[in-house]
């Protein structure tokens, strides 16, 4: 049985649109090697790159699992790029409406399998009552939410290779649903050899995070002295489809997009034929699998892609391997509001 | 704007229906075992509410899926749908997913692949299911999951969503509770001064909710609001501002004020914390009813153990049952309240009889995520 795909495409009415514009204004990475979400757009590995044995470090780090430390890692990185953060990091303003979306496969992998040796070899006397919080697979979420005071819908999406772009989706819902006005995105792997032997590959670390926030909350937080908040407004989410396939998943999205698609976001094994006249990137070629951090990855890259070339589109897609229930894909243009 | 639910289907340690876990709860049944799942020499806590639906003395993988998937089924016999998906949303949630047969593939060597983690691959093989989304939000999973069903109603992006909930018992989570639980329970028993803390249970539950007038199917009860919200206080911690936000939220969404309501499925997971500030903040909320307008007040954990990302969902299925059949179970166990929960209508000794138009459903989580929703008899 092979459904057509399911096509969000509500954004095709201009006057949903503009109503109903979710906008990217942050991004934040925490990749080994890597400074920013720009550096995955070059192949000069930048001098001051993150070295996750000195960065995750810290008070705020302390007694967390792996996959956390790298979450608040890319959160505080996203929330300062969208001018969010004062200069002690904190949150300014309130988080009564902000959401905090986690997209995670294999968080808690090691959690899960390290606890269970400790209960076999020592009974759970040996077990340490501070990892209770990551015996559940949202900790991530929860412990972004805790450190900034992000009282809005807290949500993690686990579910395969499409859940990254799955859980830019379920932000962008969240904040069209009224539920709240801004979402701070965080896609996250951890490298441990739970995961290694998982995948049957290396891993590495990755974390990526997005601030998604409605247009008219966007527009909100200027001074006179400067009108435009943090980094400003990247680009703006404009579809999103859900298909049983790739291929079809990816056309139907490619047909809504409003400008010539200049970039393509690809993840192995998701290569459908190219029309050959835009650029491919494949970030999984350079960063391996990602898994939940892929899609929410990829938003990160389409938005820094948009902000430089600021008439194209860029699509992403994940999922539609051999194993994988479901392809999704998603259609990022300029974030020009006119 | 209210959703219809059109169908519900679960199976738990006390029931294999929607209709016999409600027979069962209203005789009052104990069905927490001895541990069978692991070995319990390694454990303090000897016992919980399993689904004892294994075929030798080892544990299975994949028996959250298989629940998951026989709840799915019910609930689309019962609203009248074919068992093709490949056009509705299905919104799964749960705590622990498929992390049982992760911990049998790291210890035993059963064969898992990455994509057998979460359950789209099931949903796709079993309904041809493609629009599959599994959401894993603790113990609030399955209400959060009903909230985001909701939105997708109101949007326009589908007119029927399946919402259903399931988890099995992990080895990691079951022995980090037991290692912080001061005491061991051999009951779960909720707002009881004798409540020692959690035992957990297993199970799946599954709703059909359809936009009104999309369908024409009698609904089993009327959907009104959902809220959902984080304390972002502590990370395992109850928060009495973040319940009391929540609770005060989904009465907002559906136009009701705390003297409408006749029903409270309370979260009562049994450990001392979490029951008296879920006590203490329905009493404050409650306080201004009357005598004659206070709800009764149930908790169904006494029975079926926690059954984690589902039991916010199940608890939504035993009140639908409640108002259909003019019954509410009572709490197992009952005989002397906290101080926090004194003034509440907690049913004990049996279940009662009463008339319930209006029901509210409490499920909180880890990491401070709390959910709650409304149901209302349908007309």
């Amino acid at each position: 049985m092979t459904p057509a795909p399911t096509t969000d495409a509500r954004l095709a009415d201009p006057v949903l649109a503009k109503a109903r514009e979710t906008l990217v204004t942050g991004v934040g990475l925490a990749v080994p090697g890597l400074r920013s979400v720009g550096d995955l757009l070059t192949d000069q590995p930048p001098a001051d790159g993150f070295d996750p044995a000195t960065a995750l470090k810290g008070r705020e780090m302390r007694h967390k699992d792996r996959a956390s430390r790298l979450a608040l890692y890319a959160a505080e990185q996203a929330l300062a790029d969208a001018g969010l953060l004062d200069g002690e990091g904190r949150l300014l303003g309130t988080g009564d409406t902000t959401a905090v979306v986690v997209s995670s496969n294999l968080g808690s992998l090691q959690t899960a399998c390290d606890f269970t040796d400790t209960v076999s070899r020592e009974t759970v006397v040996g077990l340490s009552p501070l990892g209770l919080p990551q015996t559940s697979s949202n900790v991530v979420a929860g412990w972004v939410a805790i450190r900034y005071g992000l009282r809005g819908p807290n949500l993690t999406v686990c579910n395969g290779a499409t859940s990254g772009l799955d859980a830019l989706h379920w932000a962008r819902n969240l904040i069209v649903a009224g539920r709240c006005r801004r979402a701070v995105v965080v896609g996250v792997e951890p490298a441990t050899e739970h995961v290694d032997k998982l995948l049957g590959t290396r891993a590495s670390d990755v974390a990526c995070a997005v601030v998604l926030e409605s247009a008219a909350e966007a527009s909100q937080g200027g001074s006179a002295h400067a009108p435009v908040r943090g980094s400003g407004v990247y680009a703006r989410l404009a579809a999103y489809t859900r298909g049983a396939e790739l291929a079809p998943t990816v056309a139907e999205t490619e047909a809504l997009a409003p400008v010539p698609v200049g970039l393509r976001l690809t993840g192995a094994p998701a290569r459908p034929p190219s029309t050959g006249r835009e650029q491919s990137l494949d970030l999984t070629a350079r960063l391996g699998d990602c898994s939940g951090a892929l899609g929410v990855l990829q938003g990160a890259v389409a938005a820094v892609h948009i902000r430089t070339h600021g008439s194209e589109a860029v699509l992403a897609f994940t999922g539609g391997g051999d194993f994988d229930d479901a392809a999704a894909a998603l259609l990022l243009t300029g974030g020009d509001t006119e | 704007m209210t959703w219809d639910i059109t169908g519900s289907g679960a199976i738990a340690n006390i029931g294999r229906t929607p209709g016999q876990i409600f027979d069962a709860l209203c005789a009052g049944q104990e069905t927490r075992n001895p541990l069978r799942a692991f070995d319990s020499t390694k454990y303090r806590t000897r016992h919980a509410y399993e689904i004892d639906d294994r075929t030798g003395l080892r544990d299975e993988p994949w028996r959250a899926t298989k629940w998951l998937v026989l709840a799915v089924r019910q609930a689309l016999a019962d609203a009248g749908l074919s068992e093709d998906l490949s056009r509705t949303p299905v919104l799964v949630g749960t705590t622990l997913r498929e992390q049982r047969s992760t911990e049998l593939w790291w210890t035993e060597g059963v064969p898992v692949r990455p994509s057998d983690l979460h359950f789209g691959g099931a949903l796709r093989d079993a309904f041809g299911a493609v629009s599959t989304y599994t959401f894993a939000n603790a113990c609030s999973a399955s209400l959060y999951a009903l909230g985001l069903a909701t939105d997708m109603l109101d949007c326009g992006t589908a007119d029927t969503v399946v919402v259903a909930g399931t988890d099995s018992i992990t080895e990691s989570a079951f022995g980090m509770l037991d290692r912080v639980q001061n005491e061991s329970p051999q009951e779960l028993r909720p707002f009881d001064v004798t409540h020692k803390g959690m035992l957990m249970g297993e199970g799946a539950v599954a709703v059909v909710l359809q936009r009104p007038g999309t369908h024409d199917r009698r609904p089993l009860a009327r959907l009104t609001g959902v809220s959902m919200n984080c304390d972002a206080q502590h990370a395992t911690a109850p928060d009495p501002e973040g319940i009391r936000t929540a609770v005060l939220d989904a009465h907002r969404r559906a136009g009701v004020s705390s003297g409408d309501i006749d029903l409270v499925m309370l979260h009562g997971s049994g450990t001392p914390r979490n029951d008296e500030t879920e006590a203490a903040v329905l009493s404050e909320v409650f306080a201004g009813t009357s005598r004659a307008h206070a709800p009764l007040m149930t908790a169904i954990k006494s029975m079926t153990g926690h059954t984690l990302g589902g039991s916010g969902l199940l608890s939504l299925v035993v009140a639908v049952l409640a108002m259909e059949r003019n019954t509410v179970p009572p709490v197992l166990g009952l005989t002397d309240p906290i101080e926090q929960a004194a003034g509440l209508g907690l049913v004990r000794g049996g279940a009662t009889a009463a008339d319930i138009t209006t029901a509210q459903i409490n499920a909180f989580g880890l990491g401070g995520i709390n959910a709650v929703a409304l149901v209302e008899a349908a007309a």
